[in-house]
């Protein structure tokens, strides 16, 4: 995997707020065909299957990034999902799918957090969420990009003149067990156009955070462990603006929305739009992070910062405001992994033979 | 539905087409599994000729070995987010997706589907299987494949609290979200789903199957209920009369809509029809093997089976290896090879799609004996448009279906051709809508949004 400084220069990743995730479809697009527009590299779609009572949270993601994948050409597109509440063999066909579908711009962000409330929706004949959430999620990763091994590049054939419809040789049987997890594979889908759709884990998670293409972290102050752990690979430290074309503006956009302060979770910015540039460039200088996941309190604050921040940030020639590449992994500076069950099965059999 | 019968047509999406060999068809896209635009354009095909609905249907397992067989059940995108993408380039159509309660949580389920009734504004569907396909249980963890009461037992817990959970969401107000608290046999569940209520209250669903449990299920929860193969008219009738008897225990007689499945190898004139099965068929790749082979079961779904002279003379009694495909039959060794109950059978179902017959002047081919699929889906005919309408005309009058899930043997040819065709001829006997009376699914299907509350 290439890292971070191969990208140009600070990632831009942003989170959706729920107003416009559960709100109507046609504003839902507008927003992200503006966010594309502007170059933004992603959206992230939270997801999570429980209610807050007595109203009524967004579809969930898969769906709404499935419509956006087809409204939408450049920007990629990452989905939340937890491994606690889904089976690999249905969640790694989910996130194929969406990456086939938008053409090589999926990803899927691994969530890990307890969740009593959900939990209490997913119990069922030997499944349990709570039990073993852990080691479920770190298997998940791997298992997950195993499955997508299943099928080699080119293993679909579909000649009409000679009637080959698929190369059953490159088609193989997984057949894992491990301690949380059983799937015998293959997929029942081709590799996705990215090879793997791109894996975002937290950072603060060692166990799944290994096997992920991205990290995140909460603030990027006091990201030094998440740094190291990331390695070259890229970080994104989140953060939440309260931005405005005054200083004294931001500061009431802040106070009126209950004056949140910044902790572990974020890092929350209110100023000027130069203020608040600054402030990210500062920290990619810094190498504390290489880009940023910007939480939204509303969708007027989402189109304030692409109207307002961002074109300072193409001044500083620090943001391209532009895509480089056609999928997800070109625009993040990773590489399409290799297929890493074709290789293991090829070292098997060489070890049978020696 | 109200009174007053009208007819309903769903198409089954296969990217590959339902004929097995439907793909390397001139007019067919190869690689339609994988191309969205392809299957968004296919979809607003459907919806120009207002069908209720296009399905997709769904395998959780796959196959290698049943490439030349059964192309279709080898790979495909997942349900989900295609009809998200579907909906996303249409307004009227339903969207069907099949999701397996076997191998899902009914939380899962109720909140998937009542996202993309949401997304599509209340056009989603659920295509209840439980699964008859034992290679799937080893792809979620199982060592074994449940028996068919361990499924159904499961499926009709999960059935109850989905719809449950959709009557636990909040309304598009915001408010009315309430907790279930559900302790059942296999699932615990509280609620309330996050995702708010679907618009069309409950999701539409739609079960298939011929077994006991299957139409039990099918008359006590469904909405429509597609029969699974049936050999004859008489049967098909049977089948329908069986349904709705069962229903009306439940007062749901006209609750229940009965769509086959229906394969239309349609052109202009009935020679240019059968020219297209004959083509199709000759575009079969068979397999090499010409011993007598055992039939061979196709994982579940439909059965494939070896196709070549080895596997025919087993069907037929007679001894048909080393022949020339292209080559008429002696009728002598046709007679031999109508001794049979299954013989004859055979032997009339190839007259009726080829107009060949067992004593001329065209006569059956060896091809002929080699590509007869033993228990297809879906009903295949062949004809013109006013020979194919009047298939459907007489089904539908004579109590055998209330519509037709259209199964096109190859993509996306075979779709224009039954909706330019075959849909005109429909439209003006009366028997099909001009225009879409709603906006909803349950609007085309005349079902009333349910109170909550009234699951089950």
């Amino acid at each position: 995997m290439t890292g971070g400084t191969a990208a140009p220069g600070i990632l831009l990743g942003y989170q959706l707020p729920e107003a416009l995730l559960g709100g109507p479809t046609a504003e839902l697009v507008t927003a992200a065909e503006r966010a594309e527009a502007a170059g933004v590299h992603l959206l992230l779609l939270g997801d999570r299957p429980a209610a807050p009572p007595d109203a009524a949270g967004p579809p969930a993601a898969i769906l709404t990034a499935s419509v956006l994948a087809v409204r939408t050409r450049r920007i990629g597109l990452v989905v939340g999902a937890a491994p606690a509440y889904h089976e690999p063999y249905n969640l790694a066909r989910m996130v194929a799918s969406l990456d086939h579908i938008s053409a090589g711009r999926a990803g899927w962000l691994v969530v890990t957090g307890p969740d009593p409330a959900a939990d209490a929706n997913h119990r069922r004949e030997g499944a349990d969420p709570e039990v073993g959430r852990q080691a479920r999620a770190a298997e998940f990763v791997p298992l997950l990009r195993d499955l997508w091994d299943t099928w080699e590049d080119g293993g679909f054939v579909h000649e009409k003149e000679t009637g080959r419809f698929i190369d059953p040789a490159r088609v193989h049987v997984l057949d894992h067990v491990g301690p949380a997890l059983q799937v015998r594979g293959p997929l029942n889908l081709i590799r996705p156009p990215q090879g793997h759709p791109v894996v975002l884990a937290p950072a603060a998670e060692p166990l799944v955070a290994a096997e992920a293409d991205v990290l995140t972290v909460g603030s990027p102050d006091g990201a030094r462990a998440a740094r190291a752990a990331a390695g070259s690979r890229p970080l994104l430290g989140t953060v939440t603006p309260f931005v405005a074309p005054s200083e004294e503006a931001a500061r009431d956009l802040h106070a009126r929305a209950g004056a949140p302060a910044s902790d572990q979770e974020h890092a929350v910015l209110v100023g000027d739009p130069g203020a608040v540039a600054q402030r990210l460039v500062d920290w990619v200088e810094r190498g504390a992070v290489d880009g940023f996941t910007v939480r939204f309190p509303s969708p007027d604050a989402m189109a304030a910062f692409t109207g307002l921040v961002l074109p300072h940030l193409r001044g500083a020639g620090r943001f391209r405001g532009a895509y480089r590449a056609a999928t997800l992994r070109g625009n993040l500076g990773l590489a399409r992994p290799a297929n890493r069950l074709v290789e293991r099965l090829a070292l098997a059999a060489d070890r049978g033979r020696s | 539905m109200s009174t007053e019968r009208e007819l309903h047509l769903g198409l089954m999406f296969w990217a590959t087409g339902t004929h097995a060999a439907g793909w390397r068809h001139p007019d067919a896209v190869a690689d339609a599994a994988y191309d969205i635009g392809l299957i968004q354009e296919v979809s607003r095909t459907a919806e120009r000729a207002k069908f209720d609905f296009v399905f997709l249907g769904d395998r959780l397992a796959t196959d290698p070995a049943l490439q030349h067989s059964n192309p279709a059940q080898i790979s495909r995108l997942e349900p989900y987010s295609t009809a998200a993408a579907i909906a996303a380039a249409t307004s009227h159509i339903g969207v069907v997706v099949t999701a397996n309660p076997t191998y899902s949580d009914p939380y899962s389920i109720a909140r998937l589907l009542a996202s993309l009734d949401r997304v599509s504004e209340g056009r989603a569907a659920w295509n209840l299987v439980t699964g008859a396909d034992a290679a799937a249980a080893f792809n979620f963890g199982r060592d074994a494949h449940w028996d068919t009461d361990k499924r159904y037992d499961w499926a009709e817990e999960t059935l109850q609290v989905v719809r449950d959970l959709w009557d636990s969401g909040a309304g598009p107000d915001g408010t009315g979200a309430r907790r279930i608290v559900h302790r059942g046999r296999y699932f615990s569940v509280d609620g309330p789903l996050d995702v708010g209520r679907p618009p069309q209250g409950h999701v539409v669903v739609l079960n298939a199957g011929t077994s006991d449990r299957s139409r039990e299920l099918g008359a006590r929860g469904a909405d429509i209920v597609f029969a699974g193969p049936q050999p004859t008219l008489l049967r098909r009738k049977e089948y329908y009369a069986d349904i709705k008897a069962r229903a009306a225990r439940y007062g749901r007689e006209q609750q229940v809509a009965v769509m086959p499945g229906l394969t239309p190898i349609v052109a202009a004139t009935t020679e240019e029809a059968v020219a297209l099965y004959d083509r199709l068929n000759a575009l079969l790749v068979l397999d090499p093997d010409q011993e007598v082979g055992e039939l061979v079961r196709a994982g579940g779904i439909g059965e494939g089976h070896r196709l070549n002279l080895g596997s025919a003379s087993k069907v037929f009694g007679v001894d048909l290896r080393g022949c020339d495909l292209a080559a008429e039959v002696p009728a002598e060794t046709l007679a031999r090879a109508g001794t049979s109950e299954e013989g004859a059978r055979r032997l009339a179902e190839i007259t009726r799609l080829t107009r060949r017959t067992v004593d001329g002047p065209c006569r059956i081919t060896y091809a002929d004996l080699v590509h007869i699929t033993p228990a297809p889906l879906s009903h295949t005919v062949v004809g013109n448009p006013e020979e194919v309408a009047d298939m459907i005309q007489e089904w539908f009058e004579e109590g055998a279906a209330d519509g037709f899930n259209i199964y096109p043997a190859y993509v996306p040819g075979a779709v224009t051709a039954f909706t330019e065709l075959v849909v005109p001829v429909l439209q003006r006997r009366g028997l099909y809508r001009k225009e879409y009376a709603g906006r909803t699914l349950r609007e085309h299907l005349r079902l009333p949004v349910p109170p909550r509350g009234t699951a089950g």
